[in-house]
């Protein structure tokens, strides 16, 4: 029997047809890879030190605006091209396959790159801090002493380690039970997130002046009104605050777009939500948008419970090891909140929200790769075995155990060296989207048969087709971001060694796909013709 | 693979499924065997599409119609000629009728499913038509079968069209291998034409299984998938088929059959052709057998397909290909 669907169209009884996923489910992923407690702990902890004029506000508006463009660019690609797997879909059906493969590996990378950097994040601005405050509140010398051991190159190492095996277990184990702690670290984030806005909102600056020459009085060298020594020592030390600086401003803004990307991560799961353009418009706009107004709302509450001058000069010391002025735990703003509180419960409540969100990041860092890398191997461009799902959990177990092993290496890196800068992958990244979302510029014209079915196919704005508007937006938006991390040494640049990591990885995954082309001929298989569209006659 | 003709007693199958009444996909597929070089066409289950898309004509000389979840105002004859390509295209059926038509059919359930029988049945007769011609010069052999969600007259037009062979309910040699096949599925939540108790699918598969000679060296061409394999993974659904989500994400179940997961352990044949998921896109072994579903996106355009390579009676590639 024939029901009627809509105002005008109807439905016979066939399997399939399914309502769509909640638009706040949507929502949920994309906030969570927002990850809005370790951006804003990015952006309080390197804005003042490091950004000397910066403007946290103006930078994050300059970043909220631009991820906007780029969002809204990857939302037509995903409308058009409704399938779970990022970019690597999207470039294989608009451009020279070799080329989408590269694009999808180096994006690959960095993500498992960033998943790495969360868990020694975790490691070194969650856990290790958190039970040094323990330590100092309590006053016991030796958990504060193991906070500090805990944040050393092995320590981090060893909790990096772990928490990407822990990870990967889960991931391993089965959907199931990662959607599970996902729901319940999100959770636990989230209302670590209410805590630490509510204890800034009870806490007075004079509260917390008392409170910190209280605890740290006696730990640093700089008299016992520790809060404006750090203050007179960090200036003595370079420290200042000149007044707006627009470049200053448009660097530290980085800071907020790198996290903000996450926020179009609900690519990959584009199969799986059916009402994919009202879903993903919500998930990735509201994400922008929620994150945006979550951070501006902590900057006024930080600025006003700690002063803008404590929060520079306490990061600045504890960055450049200013004598008698470094305080023995990292100052994120997240632990000098509940330090400024002075209670073990609310420091270790507001803690948990921050490992929470910065949990958040690692299992999914891992499980994109792994969708990206089934992907290759069903189209022969990486081994069969890559492609292999486990028949008891369904997971791709040899993906996962490859993205992991990958995930351990690059921790070693961070953790036992220098040689990377701080985000330099992501540079990588943004330069892939910045490429697809160019190639999206062109995609209505060069493949009219997918575009022509999709909902967007009537939308003009000026004329142009609105993908066509909205990818060139997104893709001027990438590409400035990509040179503004170009131009920033401290969080990426573009040193020698920056460079060659950046073109060693575009050319070693160029590379990789003709190896892997050159195999797939010798057992006569000829890759190429698997994205070429089958010829009508 | 991709290799040009198979050769030294190799088998080289398309297989290809769930097109659900795409235009593109269909011409795709009768195009695919010169494009890959394969020798054998099979076309699994699910033929029919699901939607009418009635352009009503107006007192105006305009027409209305849906597309997307919005109203299309198409105001000439050559819009409304488009229009209805790039729909069959995706899969559906657009119909031209007056306004007045259109809103009796609104609340006449009877005289819809009559006119989605036509538009079926017009659309096989205009593949069938499509495909004559070009399989002969190709000198390619065509295999279809039904599935769960096409009515009984489809198994009609595809026996006596004389370009493509019915599979349905068979045992049939396919270059010196045995291949079975059904469209019939396990129970879904949609109750569709072709659907039952794991118990009497197993029956059904079973009756064919004692028909063939070499159970171990066959090809199981079922259209839904063994159950509890990556194959069959889809969204959970709650009673109003809404998909289950937990943490933000949807909750993936098996909707695969038991039966045919026992069956192919107990038999463990060469090949397992399958479709029914659509999200499902993968191969998958079972025991020794080789599980395929080439997965469907067919209200993209694009044809999603497998290409098998098989001899001296073993599966020597499987490659999934996206046309």
């Amino acid at each position: 029997m024939a029901t009627e669907a809509g105002e005008r169209v109807f439905l016979r009884k066939a399997s399939g047809l399914i309502k769509s996923a909640s638009n706040t489910d949507v929502f949920i992923y994309d906030v969570g890879l927002v990850s809005i407690g370790l951006g804003l702990g990015f952006l309080l902890f390197f804005g003042p030190a490091v950004y000397l004029g910066g403007n946290l506000y103006v930078g994050t508006l300059l970043a909220g605006g631009a991820m906007l463009l780029v969002g809204l660019g990857m939302l037509t690609w995903t409308i058009v091209i409704p399938r779970s797997g990022g970019i690597y879909n999207f470039g294989t059906r608009s451009m020279w396959p070799p080329l989408a493969f590269t694009l999808s590996f180096v994006e690959v990378t960095a993500w498992l790159f960033y998943g790495s950097f969360g868990a020694v994040y975790l490691a070194q601005l969650g856990i290790a801090p958190a039970v040094s405050a323990t330590g100092i509140l309590t006053d016991r010398p030796g958990i504060e002493s193991f906070g500090t051991d805990l944040a050393g190159e092995w320590g981090t190492f060893l909790i990096a380690s772990s928490a990407l095996i822990i990870g990967a277990i889960i991931l391993g184990s089965g959907m199931r039970r990662f959607f599970f702690t996902q729901k319940v670290m999100f959770t636990v984030a989230a209302l670590g997130t209410l805590v630490f806005l509510g204890t800034l909102i009870v806490t007075s600056r004079a509260e917390f002046v008392s409170n910190f020459n209280g605890v740290m009085g006696d730990r640093l060298g700089v008299g016992d009104d520790a809060y404006n020594g750090v203050i007179g020592a960090a200036t003595s030390a370079g420290w200042s605050d000149p007044g707006f600086d627009l470049k200053q401003t448009i660097l530290l803004a980085n800071w907020a777009f790198l996290p903000l990307i996450g926020a179009a991560f609900s690519i990959s799961i584009g199969g799986e939500i059916k009402q994919v353009g009202r879903g993903q418009t919500l998930g990735i706009l509201g994400a922008i948008f929620g994150s945006v107004i979550v951070w501006l709302i902590s900057f006024a509450l930080i600025y006003r419970t700690m002063g803008s001058d404590f929060l520079g000069s306490v990061t600045y010391s504890n960055l450049n090891g200013v004598e008698g002025a470094a305080t023995p735990v990292t100052p994120f703003p997240t632990l000098l909140t509940g330090l400024g509180a002075d209670s073990v419960t609310l420091t270790v409540l507001i803690a948990l929200g921050f490992i929470g969100w910065i949990w958040l990041w690692i299992p999914t860092q891992i499980l994109y790769p792994t969708r990206a890398i089934v992907a290759w191997s069903l189209d022969r461009v990486a081994p069969d075995k890559l492609g292999t799902v486990s028949e008891r959990t369904h997971t791709p177990i040899p993906a996962i155990v490859l993205c992991l092993a990958g995930g351990i290496a690059f921790v070693g890196m961070l953790a036992f060296t220098t040689y990377f800068q701080l985000v330099i992958f992501i540079e990588l990244a943004v330069l892939a989207w910045a490429i697809v979302l160019l190639a999206g510029v062109f995609f209505p014209y060069r493949r009219p048969d997918i575009y022509e079915k999709s909902p967007l196919a009537n939308m003009k704005i000026a004329g142009l087709p609105i993908m066509s508007v909205a990818c060139a937006l997104g893709a001027i938006a990438a590409f400035l971001f990509f040179f503004n991390l170009f131009f920033d040494d401290f969080a990426a640049g573009h040193s020698r060694h920056s460079m060659s990591v950046l073109i060693g990885w575009f050319v070693g995954a160029f590379c990789l796909y003709w190896i892997m082309w050159f195999i797939r001929r010798r057992q006569g298989v000829n890759v190429n013709l698997a994205f070429k569209e089958i010829p009508i006659e | 693979m991709f290799r040009k003709r198979d050769s030294g007693g190799e088998l080289a199958i398309f297989f290809a499924t769930d097109l659900h009444g795409s235009n593109v996909c269909f011409k795709k597929f009768v195009n695919a065997g010169r494009f890959y070089g394969a020798t054998v066409l099979i076309l699994g289950g699910d033929v029919t599409g699901k939607m009418m898309v009635p352009i009503a004509r107006q007192k105006d000389g305009s027409y209305l119609s849906w597309f997307a979840g919005k109203r299309v105002r198409l105001e000439a004859d050559d819009e409304v000629a488009s229009f209805e390509a790039r729909i069959s295209d995706m899969g559906f059926y657009p119909k031209v009728m007056s306004e007045e038509e259109f809103q009796e059919l609104r609340d006449d359930p009877e005289g819809q499913e009559a006119l989605f029988h036509e538009l079926i049945r017009s659309r096989l007769e205009e593949w069938i038509e499509y495909a004559r011609p070009r399989l002969a010069e190709q000198q390619l052999k065509c295999y279809a079968a039904p599935g769960n969600d096409d009515a009984f007259f489809v198994d009609e037009l595809l026996a006596e069209s004389g370009a493509i062979e019915l599979l349905e309910g068979r045992v049939v040699e396919v270059g010196g291998l045995e291949m079975l096949t059904t469209g019939w599925s396990n129970e879904t939540p949609w109750k569709t034409e072709r659907e039952t108790s794991e118990t009497e699918l197993r029956a059904m598969i079973v009756e064919m299984i004692d028909r063939l000679e070499h159970p171990e060296n066959a090809i199981f061409n079922i259209h839904v998938p063994p159950h509890a394999t990556a194959l069959d993974q889809c969204a959970k659904l709650d009673e109003d088929l809404r998909p289950v989500s937990s943490g933000g994400n949807p909750v993936m179940t098996s909707a695969g059959s038991t039966a045919v997961r026992e069956l192919i352990e107990a038999h463990q044949p060469l090949l397992g052709l399958h479709g029914h998921i659509h999200e499902g896109r993968g191969i998958a072994r079972v025991a020794r057998t080789v599980c395929v579903n080439p997965g469907s996106n067919y209200s993209e355009g694009i044809l999603n397909g497998s290409l098998i390579r098989l001899g001296k009676g073993k599966v020597r590639d499987v490659h999934l290909t996206q046309g």
